[in-house]
């Protein structure tokens, strides 16, 4: 048997007349930049997420940038996040000239040690960028925004993998002062090339953010503030229009998939399956476990047909691009030690019960 | 009458295009598809740079330049205030500043002649040249060539309107250490959405813009190896861009038809034009006449309007005397050929499929009323 990671083709078929309709309005409107497809899915969205204000922009690491920048973070300035993230995270803080300053994870759920934050705030800090990570949110939100009020940190969320999950009965991306999402197309909800957006309740923030993705210009060739070019295709933006429809189906889809991994995998002592925070809910964007020989059974599993993937094979701080910074593994014991075990088995919703069977017979099949 | 006209072109190639979006749809790789670098390795023969890379779009493509060549924050980057606000934007997003020269009143585009006295007279540590083909023409780069290499400078051509024009039958994409494009829609050519592409000869700077495209990375994708940005052409731009090329240099020759038109009805009224020296070969991304004086332009384009004819001034506030340039510390009266053709200017319909008795309506309205 055959299993993708990943398999966006899948969903493509099951709505395929769906797109195809929106991509032919774009193409019969000519509304290729932001318009009328990219506005109505900035209301959709909004409305669904309960925000004020809803920004498409290019991709998902430009909505974090946008936001920091904002916030008027640059250079002198230090921005607090998480060791284990994708790159974006951490690259759009530099990119604005400010210091990243990485904090450890809390072991059971591989999001940011709420705990730990404070030890780095410095009179240099403005801003907390918390990811919720794999679609799960972070452990002690409500402490991490007590801690942001109490030395006047902006918050900034990264909800790139975790759209519409829950933190006491919250969606997340509502707890801070602005929040970001991705669109790639391997996300819950991706579009057919890269997007973003970013949120907030904030009308300044919203105002602000609107105008520095488009050459800080409000009207045309009259240019308040220096910006960037990051807009929503209006073709990615009426796909997302179509899938929005669908996203709550598909979150519960995974969530299911979750348990029937659960009921499967949760003997196996060799492995360790996600934990789901008794505050929070989980939309399972990646399904990860952590994984006595982790290689060897990836191995294993890629020759049974398998396929599976790191997030992240190796913790920020570790990265060359922050070599200068000159961490050692032993300052994020917790973020390093997870990244040598983890291991993120396939996860879409359109995979089927026997596949998941399959691939969980593989992995007890490995460790016998 | 529409200023640029993207169905008439679409009608055009309706059904290949659709046949082109399917087919990206089918294959799920909206990544990096296979599109993506089938266009790179067209642009490339097209405009004969060894190396061309997608990216999101034509800012972008200006920041990835400006990175690749190691411009650091506080760096000097000369340009010119008589164009889009990307220019200027790119340089300063990095943090390095935008050093400005004033350009030409014949041709819109960088005096080479004034660079000498700047680099002189700076504050800063100038490290690159930025000239901006204006409207679809070429800048003077053999004479901006001559003064980079004198100074020890690198050139970046801001080819945003220019991608396909030429000179002496090189190319848009010679021209330069690192030539950057834009595919918005509304250029000569143009996407369905944000797009941009950066040329260049040189397969060291190849390495780093292809690495600083797609954050940073060194060997493989977790690998980062520099902070990077996402900036990549979308598989499915990519695609539509391909069946644009294909009746790319067409359009351009019927560009300049149009154009010629427009210059033979306007002969004999009082309007001029931007210069095409000889050699060079314009793309026309725009067609703009200047006026005498403001009052005269202004009234101009109040008598297309009333007359639904859409006409637009490229543009309308230089970049010195913007809200958010202001620190640059620059004040009226120091770029004085650029003032004058902010309040001078105007572009008027230009796309392939203009008519000519669109055109003839057109110069009717205006000759009324001068």
């Amino acid at each position: 048997m055959n299993i993708p990671f990943a398999d966006i083709k899948k969903q493509y078929m099951s709505i395929h007349d769906e797109i195809n309709n929106a991509i032919q309005e774009v193409l019969n409107d000519t509304a290729f930049i932001r318009g009328k497809y990219v506005e109505r899915f900035e209301k959709n969205l909004s409305k669904m997420y309960g925000i004020n204000h809803c920004i498409g922009v290019g991709n998902g690491t430009d909505a974090i940038y946008l936001s920091l920048k904002a916030l008027n973070i640059g250079p002198g300035d230090e921005v607090i996040t998480v060791c284990n993230s994708w790159i974006s995270t951490s690259e759009v803080i530099s990119q604005t000239g400010a210091s990243v300053r990485f904090v450890d994870i809390e072991p059971d759920n591989y999001n940011i040690d709420v705990n730990q934050i404070e030890s780095v705030i410095n009179k240099n800090t403005k801003a907390i960028i918390p990811v919720h990570l794999y679609g799960q949110p972070v452990k002690n939100m409500d402490l991490l925004i007590e801690i942001a009020n109490k030395h006047s940190l902006f918050v900034i969320e990264d909800c790139a993998q975790a759209i519409f999950s829950e933190f006491k009965n919250q969606y997340v991306g509502t707890f801070g002062d602005i929040a970001t999402i991705s669109f790639y197309p391997g996300k819950n909800l991706g579009a057919f090339g890269d997007a973003g957006a970013v949120i907030t309740n904030d009308d300044m923030l919203a105002e602000k953010v609107r105008m520095m993705a488009n050459h800080g210009q409000k009207v045309k060739h009259n240019h308040k503030y220096e910006g960037i070019n990051s807009r929503m295709d209006g073709l990615q933006g009426n796909i997302l229009n179509v899938k929005l429809n669908h996203i709550l189906g598909w979150t519960k889809r995974r969530q299911d998939i979750s348990e029937i991994y659960k009921n499967y995998l949760e003997d196996i002592p060799n492995i360790s399956i996600p934990k789901v925070d008794k505050d929070s809910t989980h939309v399972f964007h990646l399904y990860v476990i952590l994984a006595e020989k982790r290689n060897e059974l990836m191995n294993f599993l890629k020759e049974s047909g398998i396929g599976t993937a790191l997030h992240y094979p190796n913790i920020l701080p570790m990265l060359e691009c922050y070599k200068h910074l000159n961490y050692s593994p032993s300052d994020f014991p917790n973020g390093y030690s997870a990244s040598q075990k983890i291991l993120s088995l396939p996860m879409f919703p359109e995979i089927k019960k026997e596949e998941i069977q399959y691939v969980c017979q593989k992995i007890k099949e490995f460790y016998k | 009458m529409e200023f640029i006209d993207l169905k008439a072109q679409q009608k055009l190639i309706r059904e290949s295009l659709n046949a082109s979006i399917n087919k990206v749809l089918d294959d799920g790789r909206y990544i990096l598809g296979e599109e993506v670098s089938n266009l790179e390795n067209k642009l490339s023969s097209f405009c004969g740079a060894q190396h061309s890379i997608g990216c999101s779009n034509g800012t972008d493509a200006l920041i990835i330049a400006l990175l690749a060549l190691g411009v650091k924050p506080g760096d000097g980057v000369i340009t010119v205030p008589f164009t889009y606000i990307a220019t200027l934007e790119a340089i300063a997003t990095i943090g390095a500043i935008p050093v400005l020269v004033d350009v030409y009143d014949s041709t819109f585009n960088m005096n080479p002649e004034l660079i000498d006295s700047v680099i002189k007279n700076s504050e800063y540590n100038i490290k690159a040249i930025m000239p901006v083909d204006l409207f679809g023409l070429p800048a003077r780069y053999r004479l901006i060539k001559e003064i980079s290499e004198k100074h020890g400078l690198k050139v970046i051509g801001d080819a945003a309107q220019s991608f396909g024009a030429s000179k002496d039958k090189l190319n848009v994409g010679k021209f330069s250490d690192i030539t950057t494009t834009s595919f918005f829609p509304a250029k000569p050519l143009g996407c369905y959405g944000d797009g941009g592409a950066i040329f260049t000869d040189s397969s060291e700077y190849n390495k780093i813009i292809r690495s600083l495209a797609v954050h940073g990375k060194g060997t493989d994708k977790y690998d980062n190896i520099r902070i990077g940005m996402n900036s990549r052409l979308d598989t499915l731009q990519a695609a539509i861009l391909l069946e644009k090329l294909k009746i790319f240099e067409k359009e351009i020759e019927l560009r300049n038809k149009i154009a010629d038109l427009y210059r033979e009805k306007f002969n004999n009224l009082d309007v001029r034009f931007q210069y095409i020296p000889k050699g060079y070969k314009s793309v026309y991304a725009q067609f703009s006449i200047v006026f005498d004086d403001k009052v005269k332009r202004d009234k101009a384009q109040s008598l297309l309007s009333k007359n639904n004819i859409p006409s637009v001034i490229y543009y309308s506030i230089p970049g010195h005397l913007q809200t958010g340039y202001k620190y640059l510390n620059y004040k009226e009266g120091d770029f004085p050929v650029s003032e004058k053709l902010s309040n001078t200017i105007l572009s008027l319909p230009m796309h392939p499929y203009l008519e000519e008795k669109e055109i003839d309506i057109i110069v009717r309205t205006i000759s009324k009323n001068i």
